[in-house]
């Protein structure tokens, strides 16, 4: 059994999408291959690829609800694919969107199960994850801090000998526990949907999950991350709420 | 004021403007979104690519009724249709809010009174549904006060309903 995991996020690196879809990628068995797409040029050795996948997994962005426009000229060019070559994979979706809520994915789906109707392959429905880009954010925070301990486990080693101070771990896998909390639900549904994939395609149906923050607590932090990046971008100095 | 946003051919804008303070004609000759956020966080509204779309935010931002005439496509807007809208994000700032018991941006121009989507080409019942649930979603999203959205057969019918 092959599956394709098609990333559709234009972003180059450390997109939220690459990052949920490797996710994903562990609970899936079988021959696994992913790709990229940002542009036409990788139309060509994606389509390669899906001429004997069994299942494709599309993890993306949510643009302005909806698909992000790259993807959309994408998909008008797979529906052709699809009917020419007269193949019939199943199609799973990972959205994820950088407001709270995953159910603001739930059109982006409809768009995705309109097209799996006229391209002839069959829709087997999607995870819809909100606060992404949180998400992203968080792998980050939480190698810094795992760099960090690791030197305070050396300095107080240094100090006292014991290069295994209790304070340090247990501070450690306090905040392992924390961000398997912030995924819980993320990891909760891509084991179902591994299941369901590796079933050989396995009805999945549409769900929706989040980060697990309430969202009166997300939205000051969400406000609080574009404040600071904001202030290193430059964009705080040039108008930043001004209306231009 | 009213602006239209359409996919047509770009001869119809012409006549079309007669009915709008501006027009933004989506003809897919600039490049989509590359999601760097730089119109939020680095030079606000306003996009890093230097093509007709680069400030194109600022009269979204700025109209008071939005007419999209657009080509259906899986119950969405076309792709170049789509493209001037995700590259237009500037129109709000990156701060977020809670609007319609949702978390939303922080819109940079107010509020808008009407978002109003023209669909024509062929459509299946199922992909009418979604459309119109997707705009009544864009017009929370982007501060409208109501959505209407209406299907014809041919472009010429759409852009006649203007």
């Amino acid at each position: 059994m092959k599956t394709v995991f098609i990333n559709g996020s234009p972003k180059k690196k450390i997109s939220a999408s690459s990052y949920l879809s490797a996710m994903q990628r562990l609970f899936v068995k079988g021959e696994k291959v992913t790709k990229q797409l940002r542009n036409k040029n990788d139309y060509e050795s994606i389509f390669e690829e899906l001429k004997d996948a069994d299942a494709i997994v599309l993890s993306l962005p949510l643009y302005v609800d909806g698909l992000p426009s790259h993807v959309l000229a994408f998909l008008e060019e797979a529906e052709m694919f699809f009917r020419e070559n007269d193949l019939h994979p199943n199609l799973y979706c990972i959205a994820n969107n950088g407001f709270i809520e995953g159910r603001q994915n739930e059109p982006l789906m409809q768009v995705l199960e309109n097209f799996c109707f006229r391209a002839g392959i069959n829709w087997r429905g999607g995870i819809g994850i909100g606060g992404g880009v949180m998400l992203n954010v968080t792998r980050f925070v939480f190698l810094v801090q795992t760099a960090v301990y690791i030197i305070m486990l050396i300095i107080t080693g240094f100090q006292t000998g014991n290069y295994f101070h209790e304070g340090v771990i247990s501070a450690f896998l306090q905040n392992v526990g924390v961000l398997l909390f912030f995924n819980a639900g993320v990891i909760f549904f891509f084991i179902r949907m591994g299941i369901a994939i590796n079933r050989r395609g396995k009805d999945f149906g549409k769900h929706y999950t989040r980060i697990l923050i309430p969202s009166f607590i997300f939205i000051p932090f969400a406000n609080l991350f574009f404040l600071i990046y904001s202030l290193f971008k430059g964009g705080l100095f040039r108008g930043w709420l001004a209306k231009k | 004021m009213k602006v239209i946003l359409h996919d047509l051919e770009p001869s119809r804008s012409e006549q079309l403007s007669s009915k709008c303070d501006a027009i933004i004609e989506a003809d897919g000759k600039y490049a989509p979104c590359q999601g760097c956020f730089g119109c939020w966080v680095k030079h606000p509204a306003e996009c890093f690519m230097k093509d007709k779309l680069q400030k194109a935010c600022r009269t979204l931002g700025r109209a008071e009724e939005l007419v999209i005439i657009t080509k259906n496509l899986y119950g969405s807007y076309s792709t170049n249709i789509k493209t001037v809208m995700d590259r237009t994000i500037g129109a709000s700032t990156p701060l977020s809010t809670y609007r319609a018991w949702e978390m939303h941006h922080i819109l940079r121009y107010g509020k808008h009174s009407l978002f109003k989507v023209l669909v024509y080409g062929n459509i299946t019942e199922q992909e009418k549904a979604t459309f119109t649930y997707m705009a009544k979603r864009n017009a929370i999203n982007d501060g409208y006060n109501e959505s209407e959205v209406l299907f014809f057969a041919s472009a010429s019918e759409a852009e006649s309903a203007v």
